[in-house]
């Protein structure tokens, strides 16, 4: 076997060149070995992760990776268990296994003479040998580390446990070509299914092998037409890579909108019952746009804001905090994360804070000027702008008409309004920009205005 | 407009102390003060082309003015002129050549001020407040560019009242930035358009926003041959994403960053995160600058991903900072930026703009991975 798929051979690790059975324990491995911080036993993900934090958080630099071999110590290599590892890496690593099985091939086919009667029934035992012995080495040959070969025809897992995700994918290509083959076989086959499991794409590099097998051509066909259903059923060992970035937008659960449903019931607007039911309607929809589905962590770990809307505390989102300190790079969720709770520093409405700050009296009032002729006449008033002192109850963010200009309707605006700008399809509203726009722009020209 | 002289210190605050390092807040950076800063905070921030000489500063505040100053190579800062609206200016620009900023504001017109003249007139119309304005400078044509809460993007000929272009967005608009022939505008909603200027403005894509709060500011950056090739885009928690239009390999290249939060190992006490008000490229080093509602700045290397200095924290959010034309002058405005809703405003505090040497803190990490 030795075609591609060749990353699905047993998982080892690059940095010191031990096999493991699965990549899960690989990745253990080498967190615990070779991504883990000297100075505060710390487990990173990879390499440059460890460089980052230890630069970022004890400022110091590190420059090979702990516990590896020379040659293999590069601390700028992203190496995530078995991803990431130079290709010719990879192919030297496939000669070193290849050559190592084929000494022990030479040595399988010894024992296996021996060991066979064991389990097959005699007559068959004879017959059995030699395909199985056979057999075995294609197994050796893709550069599985299968120690055990030999003890696969005794059956028994003599051994197997340790070939498992070297041997099941090929066995299982046996069966189903094995109708020809000697009864012999199949205790081999029966061995399968409870290491099917795990295997990923070994199979569909059988049949090179297979193919120069003297003793075996009719299982060619066989494993062929197996072999697209294994890549199908394996499972690959689920690696989440941890090298991305966007997804990492963890966190922080609950958005503004849901607190919003709260804070509209608090004075901010309290002459405006309309201004609420709009508030909702919009925070309803923002709620189910901006929330994340993520919640690993409860969205609400403050009890909501009282008093007023504009309390800094709002969003108690839980974020999910990769690296506490303000590292550049985050990553993604599957990282341990320290999940902290965390206070947004925004008031609740999703709006933006320009928007809120411009329904502030102080702000929308000259707006609407008429009457305006220059820009610097303007000045001394405005230059002046004196909270609201025209007897209008300053209520915060309360739109109340100013000037009567806006007349009731306002209050229908969801939201925001923003200095002066129509609430929608209110007639009354009175275009603010008539004596506005001081030198030659004609407000009857700008068809916006027929809005008001 | 007050001359300078009154408010202007290095730093003094008032403690007494000259020099005294602990108790003044108000500029912990030490950083030059502009003189005659306005009277409310300051929403923008602009440095002149360089096609004009020397510097120029201009920032718009909710004051409704915009004020424009002379930044001297000693550091002094000289006020030259102003100019008001009649509703808070949120946004302003220059032109290409120097010669005119355009300027937008929250009673839905925009304005050409005319330097020479110290002349504005107003060259377009909004059905809502104008959030973010630019000028656009095209090989076949130019234009104003404006973008409004009414979910309207207009481009403006300045010399007719009608607008050439007028674009209907999904949502309002709350950030823009313009680098030829790239346009990006962000939206409530989480809304992110990407727009192409050639020949004529058009719609070229909607992104699915990379962040999962509220946008807030956004600023395109440029590649090694000086052409737009990506945006960074910040929100209202604490986090900025870095997305390229075409990457190679867009799970690889387009990341996130944390920024403008507190507590940063300790996690005993619950996490202060802030909004990101602004984001600024260098000029030349093509590393970028955020500014917070946590009262900070700071300096990140997007290519090497690292920051590469955090500021002290000033006593009022920040709101708006850009970088002179030759990347030697960071500005950065500290004002009240609403973020902890209307109580918190005292319409006596005084707002300031400082400058900062940036020469050699912008300068890119060498690259270690």
């Amino acid at each position: 076997m030795g075609r591609k798929k060749k990353k699905q051979m047993k998982p080892w690790c690059w940095y010191c060149n031990r096999d493991f059975d699965d990549e899960k324990i690989l990745i253990q491995h080498q967190k615990a070995k070779h991504f883990k911080c000297h100075i505060c036993h710390k487990k990173l993900y990879t390499g440059p992760g460890l460089a980052i934090h230890c630069m970022q958080v004890h400022k110091e630099t590190i420059d090979s990776v702990p516990n590896a071999i020379p040659g293999r110590t590069d601390i700028e290599l992203e190496i995530y268990g078995m991803e990431g590892i130079p290709e010719k890496d990879m192919q030297e690593r496939r000669r070193t296994l290849e050559q190592k099985s084929q000494d022990q091939k030479r040595k399988n086919q010894d024992d296996s003479d021996e060991d066979d009667d064991d389990d097959e029934p005699g007559p068959s035992a004879q017959t059995t040998v030699q395909p199985q012995a056979s057999y075995a080495a294609p197994m050796a040959q893709p550069g599985m580390p299968v120690a055990g070969a030999p003890g696969l025809p005794h059956g028994g897992y003599q051994g197997m446990p340790p070939m498992m995700p070297g041997v099941p994918p090929m066995m299982h290509g046996i069966p189903p070509g094995m109708h020809g083959i000697p009864p012999g076989m199949i205790p081999m086959g029966g061995m399968m299914p409870p290491m099917m499991p795990g295997m990923p794409g070994i199979p569909p590099g059988m049949p090179p092998h297979m193919a120069p097998r003297p003793g075996m051509p009719h299982m060619t066909p066989a494993t062929a037409g197996v072999i697209p259903n294994r890549p199908a059923a394996a499972a690959q060992p689920a690696v989440t890579k941890p090298l991305f970035p966007s997804a990492a937008q963890m966190g922080s659960g609950a958005s503004s909108p849901a607190d919003l449903q709260s804070a509209s019931s608090q004075p901010s607007f309290p002459n405006m019952p309309q201004a609420q039911q709009g508030a909702p309607g919009i925070a309803a929809s923002t709620a189910a746009s901006s929330d994340p589905p993520k919640a690993t962590f409860p969205a609400y770990t403050q009890p909501s804001v009282s008093a007023s809307s504009s309390t800094s505390a709002s969003n108690p989102s839980s974020s999910t905090v990769a690296k506490p300190p303000a590292t550049v790079t985050s990553k993604p969720a599957t990282l341990t994360t320290t999940s902290a709770t965390s206070k947004l520093i925004h008031p609740d409405e999703d709006i933006s804070l320009e928007e809120m700050r411009t329904q502030l009296p102080r702000y929308q009032r000259l707006v609407p000027r008429v009457g305006q002729a220059h820009a610097s006449a303007a000045v001394a008033t405005v230059g002046g702008m004196i909270p609201p002192q025209q007897g209008i109850p300053q209520q915060p963010g309360m739109r109340h008409p100013m000037h009567g200009q806006y007349g009731a309707p306002p209050q229908a605006m969801p939201g925001y309004m923003a200095g002066g700008m129509p609430p929608y399809g209110q007639g009354p509203m009175v275009p603010p920009y008539q004596g506005g726009p001081p030198l030659g722009m004609r407000p009857p020209v700008m068809s916006p205005a027929g809005r008001y | 407009m007050s001359l300078f002289g009154t408010n202007t210190g290095f730093g003094t605050g008032g403690t007494g102390v000259f020099g005294s390092t602990t108790t003044d807040s108000h500029n912990p950076m030490k950083d030059v003060e502009v003189s005659s800063p306005p009277d409310d905070s300051i929403s923008c921030l602009a440095f002149s082309p360089p096609t004009l000489p020397g510097n120029f500063l201009i920032g718009g505040s909710w004051a409704n003015d915009v004020r424009c100053w002379e930044v001297q190579d000693n550091g002094q800062t000289v006020p030259k002129a102003q100019q008001m609206h009649t509703g808070p200016v949120l946004d302003a620009c220059w032109s290409d050549d120097g010669s005119k900023v355009f300027t937008a504001s929250c009673d839905k017109t925009a304005k050409m001020w005319d330097l020479n003249s110290n002349q504005a007139m107003q060259i377009a119309q909004h059905d809502g407040p104008i959030k973010s304005i630019h000028w656009i400078k095209a090989p076949n044509y130019n234009c104003v560019m404006t973008g409004s809460w009414d979910k309207t993007l207009k481009f403006w000929d300045t010399r007719s009242s009608n607008p050439m272009m007028s674009l209907q967005m999904p949502e309002r608009s709350y950030c823009a930035d313009v680098v030829y022939p790239m346009a990006v505008v962000a939206t409530a909603e989480r809304g992110l358009i990407v727009y192409q200027l050639e020949n004529q403005p058009s719609e070229f894509r909607r992104i699915d926003s990379p962040l999962k709060h509220q946008h807030r500011c956004v600023a395109i950056f440029k590649d090694k041959q000086n052409k737009p090739t990506g945006f960074a885009l910040g929100s209202i928690e604490g986090r900025v994403a870095i997305h390229y239009i075409n990457p190679p390999n867009p799970a690889k290249d387009n990341f996130t960053f944390k920024c403008h939060r507190s507590n940063g190992t300790n996690t005993t006490t619950p996490q202060d995160i802030y909004a990101v008000n602004a984001i600024s490229f260098h000029p030349v080093h093509g590393t970028l600058a955020t500014v917070g509602s946590d009262g900070r700045f700071s300096f990140w290397d997007k290519d090497a991903r690292t920051k590469l200095k955090t500021s002290e924290q000033l006593d009022q959010p920040i709101t708006a900072c850009c970088f002179n034309n030759n990347g030697n002058i960071f500005a950065y405005a500290s004002s009240y930026d609403w973020s902890k809703g209307h109580e918190y405003y005292n319409p006596q505090k005084k707002n300031y703009i400082f400058l900062r040497n940036a020469a050699e803190e912008l300068k890119p990490r060498n690259k270690k991975w």
